[in-house]
């Protein structure tokens, strides 16, 4: 499927915004911030999956720059009084720079390698966060100001609402147009075969590294959003957890499809909110019950759920 | 020299042993499978804690731990070769995607293990084994060396030269090393290349296994001691991620320069050293520090 994605499609995005102004008027607090919280998870995850799903690179530096994201917007706003609007846009830029940065050598690597220098810029960035602590506030963690939009005062869920579902469809829309354009044709050609790519005049090393880039620019995004509901960060929401937690949702939902990956954030994002509602006695067992589900995805479901779903609907 | 430095060496060799260890567990996982098994740091853990119900619960002697650990370990290793990874390896998904899928399930099987350990009651008192061995400290001139520290760099030398007899002398070492040069060609001269892939799982596993319990008179044992692997990582990076030699002089070099820092920089540099040499090594000499040129890709 290529050329601008159908309009049927964008036209739900427009529902999502819609539901995104209307929900905050019926649902209580708690389902807004686990809301607010799986969108900011949706817009990591669907960066994650250009550059796992689409350009076929297997990187772990995903939350650093989450992180970065997050730092930034909410220090250009606590230090420089950049309000979110300009702040949220200036991190994210900041991300995928840095991105670049990272990407031009590091794409240089084969697949495992890139796996192990990328998981350890991570935990470098990680170490980062933890030891500036005249910037980051460090183990002790940030308190961020209640972020300023055209006027409103946000920083809680009902109000931060909206904004976030705003961006998660913006995101949503960008992906589509990224995926069905000759970039994201060259990314997936290179995922199949870098040699065929490149013998069929794909620039690969340029290529990969702006998929980086832009995947890094997503997670800069992701961390803006971030700020929007919460009122403190501390560097243990970028931990090594949160890289694997954004993996398992991409690829038990669907590696490089669109609903696959929201589908995966859904699943994996409500399942500790549903044992520790439903089955309070097998709280205990969470992270066996998760170690079982990767392995169990894997195993039976090589393509996520979205590639069963559409086996299942083909047959 | 300073006896500071000298006594930095000493220990830099002391724990350098243990990642090199961890690091030929992981090596031995890639050369079979081409897969980081980043459960490997959890197999270290479940072998700390094997080695303490061994000891306190089943009242074995000490030295009889080490084989009771391997050969659990082993058969957990084994086991989820066959079972699983074989599963996620055979389907037809192109290339890249299913390293990837194989990655995850070692990544879910460290939750399986870190969790199975947390909802067993007593992990919750955090324990330590006690020294394998005891006794007033050796004086080697200014350096003070502990029994134990001692009986580490032997049990560790015991175990390598175990291994460099086993792929070198040993008809299925070789079978294995051939398997993992060429496995369409080991097939061809009529080795079990599942057979095999499953052993070095289990090798690698139990190899993992017994520095947990080398690990556990030193290191509290702990559901999350497994972070320990990262050093390991670092270690067969350092080597070249595919030679067993250059496993065991990266993780003795990295213990040493940790030390190094320690001393001169600052101890909280310490725990960034490892990334920074992943980093620095992976991109300026990704064939690793000793090798003299790239190696080859295998078929």
């Amino acid at each position: 499927m290529y050329g601008a994605p159908p309009l049927r499609r964008l036209s739900l995005l427009l529902l999502l915004i819609a539901a995104g102004f209307a929900l905050p008027l019926v649902l209580p607090q708690y389902f807004l911030y686990l809301g607010n919280f799986l969108m900011t998870f949706a817009v990591l995850a669907l960066g994650l999956d250009l550059l796992l799903g689409w350009a076929g690179q297997f990187a772990f530096a995903h939350i650093a720059f989450f992180g970065i994201g997050v730092y930034a917007t909410a220090l250009l706003q606590a230090r420089l009084g950049i309000p979110f609007i300009f702040g949220m846009p200036m991190a994210a830029m900041l991300a995928g720079f840095i991105g670049l940065l990272i990407g031009l050598p590091a794409t240089r690597l084969r697949t495992v390698y890139l796996a192990l220098a990328t998981f350890a810029f991570a935990e470098a960035a990680q170490w980062v966060f933890n030891s500036w602590d005249k910037v980051t506030g460090g183990p002790d963690g940030l308190r961020i100001a209640a972020p300023d939009v055209f006027g409103y005062k946000l920083g809680t869920d009902p109000t931060a609402f909206p904004v976030v579902t705003i961006i998660l469809a913006i995101m949503i829309a960008a992906a589509m147009y990224l995926t069905t354009s000759k970039f994201g044709r060259a990314m997936c050609a290179i995922r199949d075969s870098e040699h065929v790519a490149a013998a069929s005049g794909i620039n690969v090393r340029g290529t990969k590294a702006w998929a980086f880039a832009i995947s890094a620019v997503y997670a800069g995004v992701a961390g803006g959003m971030y700020t929007l509901f919460q009122s403190f960060v501390n560097p243990d929401v970028f931990s090594f957890h949160q890289i694997v937690l954004l993996l398992s949702m991409i690829v038990v939902g669907g590696l490089g499809s669109l609903p696959g990956v929201l589908i995966g954030v859904g699943l994996l994002g409500l399942l500790p909110e549903i044992m520790r509602t439903s089955m309070r006695g097998l709280l205990v067992w969470q992270e066996f019950v998760y170690g079982v589900i990767l392995i169990l995805a894997m195993m039976f479901m090589p393509r996520g759920i979205w590639g069963f779903v559409r086996a299942w609907r083909g047959q | 020299m300073s006896p500071l430095l000298l006594q930095g060496i000493a220990g830099g060799i002391v724990s350098g042993c243990v990642y090199a260890l961890i690091a030929l567990s992981l090596v031995i996982v890639y050369k079979s499978s081409d897969v980081i098994n980043f459960a490997g740091g959890e197999l270290v853990m479940i072998g700390g804690y094997l080695g303490m119900f061994a000891l306190l619960w089943l009242g074995l002697p000490y030295l009889l731990i080490f084989p009771f650990g391997a050969l659990v370990i082993f058969v957990v290793g084994a086991l989820f070769d066959r079972v699983v990874l074989t599963k996620v390896a055979g389907r037809s998904v192109h290339g890249q995607s299913v390293l990837v899928a194989m990655i995850i399930a070692t990544v879910g099987l460290s939750y399986m293990l870190k969790g199975i350990v947390r909802v067993i009651p007593y992990t919750e008192e955090v324990r330590r084994l006690p020294p394998i061995s005891s006794g007033t400290p050796i004086f080697v001139g200014p350096v003070v060396l502990q029994h134990q520290d001692i009986a580490i760099v032997l049990a560790a030398i015991a175990i390598m030269a175990a291994l460099w007899a086993f792929f070198s002398f040993t008809m299925a070492g070789k079978a294995l090393r051939a398997t993992s040069q060429n496995p369409r060609a080991a097939a061809l001269v009529g080795i079990p290349v599942r057979t095999m892939s499953m052993t070095a799982w289990g090798l690698a596993a139990a190899l993992a296994g017994v520095s947990g319990i080398l690990l556990a008179p030193k290191l509290l044992i702990t559901p999350d001691m497994g972070v320990i692997v990262i050093l390991a990582l670092a270690a067969a990076i350092i080597g070249g991620f595919v030679s067993l030699p250059g496993c065991v002089a990266g993780g003795i070099l990295l213990g040493v320069v940790q030390n190094m820092i320690g001393v001169y920089v600052s101890s909280r540099a310490i725990s960034l050293a490892p990334f920074l040499v992943i980093m620095v090594v992976l991109l300026l000499r990704p064939q690793g520090l000793f090798a003299g040129r790239a190696v080859a890709k295998k078929v």
